[in-house]
């Protein structure tokens, strides 16, 4: 147990906590004492006895030789009649007509053993039956009057009650009568005062094994262990019998066992006060010093001894318990209101109330000797057992919760570990690429590309091979193309753009051709992260043919780049190019492609292609192809990139 | 003729040329001087070290890859002796490799060896009036830079730690093909001031002493633990 209900308590400012103290603490003792007097009602109810005409109160004690009359029930004041116990003689009559069915004594209570004679002959010795001993206990006795010593009209009842402490004599009221009219009473008690008791023992020690094994499990929660004991102790104080022979050390050890009462108490006491945050002091043992020197007397003294100094010890030290645990559990309760804790003190209540009303009935202030103490200590294991599955479920359902939690954060840091590994991945990728790159570009640098600028400069210096200068002037092109595409450009294409402009500037300086640049939309095109290098290689072709196609076969003065991104109709934001120059147009065939020279058809086939690769959209038009266009001069292509570039390259065509 | 007025004007501008390739280095000669460059050619870094130690050239083309060592320190000991000489590398590729290794030492962009004679000569006389040219890969290259990675990119080194927020939005402006004077009306400046800032972009690029070098590195390393 700890102190966690209280941390998360929200801090209250002092005069409201203890307001709100003071209203629990009303509510708790009011409900201690509904319990309390509930308790004194049932107490107060008298058992259903068998019909009155039956009932015998009226005797003849005889006693150290002095007879006299007297009235059951009978509080005898000697504690010891063993040799010369008190003899209770009285007439009954057995009507004639009813020698059919047989006829009983019943005694439904008496303290502590009873030796019936009926005529003379001995119908019953209590002494016999072991339960009937145990002076705790509330056993009844029944006993059939043999027919052949039964006669019609009066007949003799002698009862001798043996007295052995440590509690005086007591004889209640008895019944002499047809069998089947006191059985059904002598049932009842029974099953209440002894039945009742096996079956809440047997509960005791199914409790003791559970309660073991939980402190055998967690032996950090001590008191689990100490209530094991407790359990243990009550299992084998109910099954062991009174001795009634001589001395032997087997009886001893019987006597301390069952006097046990003043160890269990201080055992269910040390649980209390552990289970209520209690630390374990030194001081504690002081609790367990009345149960020692009972122990001791049963082993060095005798019997007669223990039987004093039980009550002297063990019943004040089972009231104190009682007491003490009653404060524990109103604390505990009130501090961290918990079901465990509100059943706990609900049974101290009921406990306490049946100690008080057994302690009023051994100095004869209640007109009966039942004793209920014993019997309401099985609120107390009800108690522990309904605490004990209610903490259980908790724990269990917080362990649901917990495992709920991190299961949920395990999938949580999964879901980022994924996305972060996806990340790294790409990253490693994109070094990679930069890397290759990096060694290409060398490469080229220190090969191909000098040999290639030597050629520009060697055929410039011939006047006769202007074409190969323009090839190898392509071909350096060409290979800045590459480089700058292995770029690592984030996705934006119009980083790809931007160095294209450069390339296409200077190619078309030469050929006074003007390149008027328009981003429509401020920040031209949508970025694509799934953009790859092969992407743009395909796209600044397809642009670079376009240009080419305007510098070589349309005689433009101009060419127009418009850079803009479009709203779908689904939605969607897709980029769109358009180069567009004011050159003389040129005829384009039903299937597409260009009627003119075949060199242009194949450069219009190769931009249809790459197009498709990408994923674009591809759109010719040129003012040749219909006089209807009116102002529209030129040739227009117009490239609408996809929303996605495809991961593949798929479509071919 | 228009030339002829062109080449008084550009008569006192002196171009340094280094280039190992003898071809490459004819036509670049023969374009700058046809615009009127008063052009001193070599072919190693010691006959290049030859013309600087006769007087501050205006302007130093240099290639990198050279027969007798690496441009690079060329542009480094001229620009430590002349810091009024515009220098400038001759790529193949115009790739970040060989031209961002030139500016950390004090270069302001590059010439394509096959570039236009027109373009060579217009490149040359941009940067005489003091407009420092980048290209949109190199400007590409250097915003990358500036967005954090968790591991070093590959290539050459490079501090963008100095470059100012509006520094990096005009980069990000040429890396995209945007003119100047688009930039400008994005970002709300003056056509005029983005030379300037370009200018700043390159100086700010530059390591411009050894002690510097190391201490920078010792920052960013500091910056990184």
């Amino acid at each position: 147990m700890n102190d966690h209900a209280d941390d998360a308590q929200p801090e209250l400012p002092g005069r409201e906590r203890r307001r709100l103290q003071s209203s629990r603490l009303i509510q708790y003792l009011l409900l201690q004492a509904v319990i309390a007097g509930g308790c004194v009602v049932a107490l107060l109810q008298s058992l259903p006895g068998p019909p009155a005409q039956y009932q015998m109160t009226a005797f003849q004690l005889s006693q150290a030789g002095i007879e006299r009359a007297v009235t059951l029930p009978y509080f005898s004041p000697r504690r010891d009649a063993m040799n010369d116990p008190p003899r209770f003689s009285a007439q009954f009559v057995r009507p004639s007509g009813e020698a059919a069915q047989p006829w009983s004594v019943f005694l439904p209570r008496f303290t502590n053993g009873v030796e019936v004679s009926v005529n003379d002959v001995v119908i019953l010795d209590s002494r016999r039956d072991p339960t009937a001993n145990r002076p705790d206990r509330n056993t009844p006795a029944i006993a059939v009057i043999p027919a052949s010593v039964l006669r019609d009209g009066d007949n003799a009842i002698s009862i001798r009650l043996f007295i052995w402490g440590p509690i005086t004599g007591f004889l209640d009221r008895i019944w002499v009568g047809p069998d089947e009219l006191l059985r059904p009473s002598y049932d009842l008690r029974t099953l209440v005062f002894v039945t009742l008791p096996v079956v809440f023992s047997s509960w005791q020690a199914i409790l003791a094994v559970i309660l073991g094994i939980m402190w055998v499990m967690r032996r950090h929660e001590a008191a689990y262990g100490v209530l094991a004991a407790a359990m243990a102790v009550g299992v084998g104080q109910a099954f062991l019998q009174t001795p009634m022979g001589g001395e032997t050390p087997l009886s001893k050890l019987n006597v301390i066992l069952i006097s046990s009462a003043p160890i269990e108490s201080a055992l269910v006491l040390t649980f209390a006060l552990l289970f209520s945050g209690w630390k374990w002091q030194r001081y504690g043992w002081i609790l367990f010093i009345p149960g020692v020197l009972l122990a001791l007397a049963g082993l060095f003294g005798n019997q007669a001894m223990v039987r004093a100094l039980f009550l002297i010890l063990a019943v004040p030290m089972v009231g104190i318990s009682l007491l003490i645990m009653a404060i524990v559990t109103a604390r505990s309760a009130l501090r961290r209101p918990n079901v465990a804790s509100l059943l706990l003190g609900c049974a101290v209540t009921i406990m306490l109330t049946c100690w008080i009303a057994d302690l009023l009935s051994v100095f004869q202030m209640t007109p009966n000797r039942i004793f209920t103490a014993r019997l309401s200590y099985s609120a107390m294991l009800v108690a522990i057992g309904a605490g004990l599955t209610w903490r259980f479920a908790r724990a269990l359902n917080q362990v649901d919760g917990f495992a709920g939690r991190l299961v949920t954060q395990v999938r949580e840091a999964e879901e980022k570990l994924k996305v972060s590994f996806a990340r790294e991945e790409e990253r490693a990728r994109a070094a990679a690429l930069a890397r290759e790159r990096t060694r290409l570009m060398r490469d080229l640098h220190d090969g191909l590309g000098g040999q290639l600028v030597s050629i520009v400069a060697l055929s410039e210096r011939g006047n006769g091979s202007a074409g190969i200068g323009d090839a190898a002037r392509a071909a350096l092109k060409d290979l800045r193309l590459v480089i700058d595409s292995m770029d690592d450009i984030g996705g934006d294409l119009m980083l790809a753009l931007g160095s294209w402009r450069e390339r296409a500037m200077a190619q078309l300086r030469p050929h006074d051709i003007a390149l008027d640049w328009r981003a429509v939309t401020p920040q031209g095109l949508p970025v694509h992260p799934e953009l790859r290098p092969w992407h743009v290689i395909q796209i600044v072709r397809l642009l670079d043919e376009a240009v080419t196609n305007a510098v070589k076969h349309a005689n433009a003065k101009r060419i127009t780049v418009r850079i803009e991104t479009l709203a779908g109709t689904d939605g969607l934001e897709r980029g769109c190019i358009t180069v567009e120059d004011d050159g003389k147009g040129f005829e384009i065939t039903s299937d597409g492609a260009a009627a003119g020279a075949i060199k242009a058809a194949r450069g219009l086939r190769n931009m249809r292609s790459r197009a498709a690769r990408c994923g674009a959209e591809l759109e010719l038009s040129s003012c040749a192809q219909g006089a209807d266009h009116g102002t529209d001069q030129g040739t227009r292509v117009r490239l609408t990139l996809p929303h996605r570039f495809p991961d593949s390259d798929g479509a071919a065509g | 003729m228009n030339s002829l007025s062109e080449g008084a004007k550009a008569e006192a501008i002196t171009v340094v040329l280094l280039e190992d390739d003898a071809p490459t280095l004819w036509r670049l000669q023969d374009a700058l001087t046809k615009a009127g460059y008063q052009v001193k050619a070599a072919g190693t870094l010691a006959e290049a070290r030859a013309c600087l130690a006769q007087g501050a050239p205006k302007v130093l083309l240099t290639d990198l890859q050279l027969p007798d060592g690496h441009g690079v320190d060329l542009i480094r000991e001229t620009r430590r002796r002349f810091p009024d000489t515009e220098i400038m590398v001759i790529s193949i590729l115009g790739d970040e490799e060989s031209v961002i290794s030139a500016i950390t030492v004090g270069a302001t962009g590059y010439l394509l060896k096959d570039a236009f004679p027109t373009d060579i000569a217009a490149t040359v006389r941009d940067l005489v009036a003091g407009h420092s040219p980048i290209s949109a890969s190199i400007a590409r290259f250097i915003v990358r830079r500036t967005q954090s990675t968790p591991e070093p990119p590959p290539g050459p080194a490079l501090n963008t730690t100095k470059l100012t927020p509006r520094e990096i939005d005009i980069l990000w402006g040429i890396a995209k093909g945007f003119s100047y004077a688009e930039i400008a009306s994005h970002l709300g400046l003056s056509r005029q001031t983005v030379p300037g800032h370009i200018k700043n972009i390159y100086r700010k690029l530059e390591v411009h002493t050894r002690g510097e070098a190391v201490f920078e590195a010792v920052q960013q390393g500091l910056i990184k633990l």
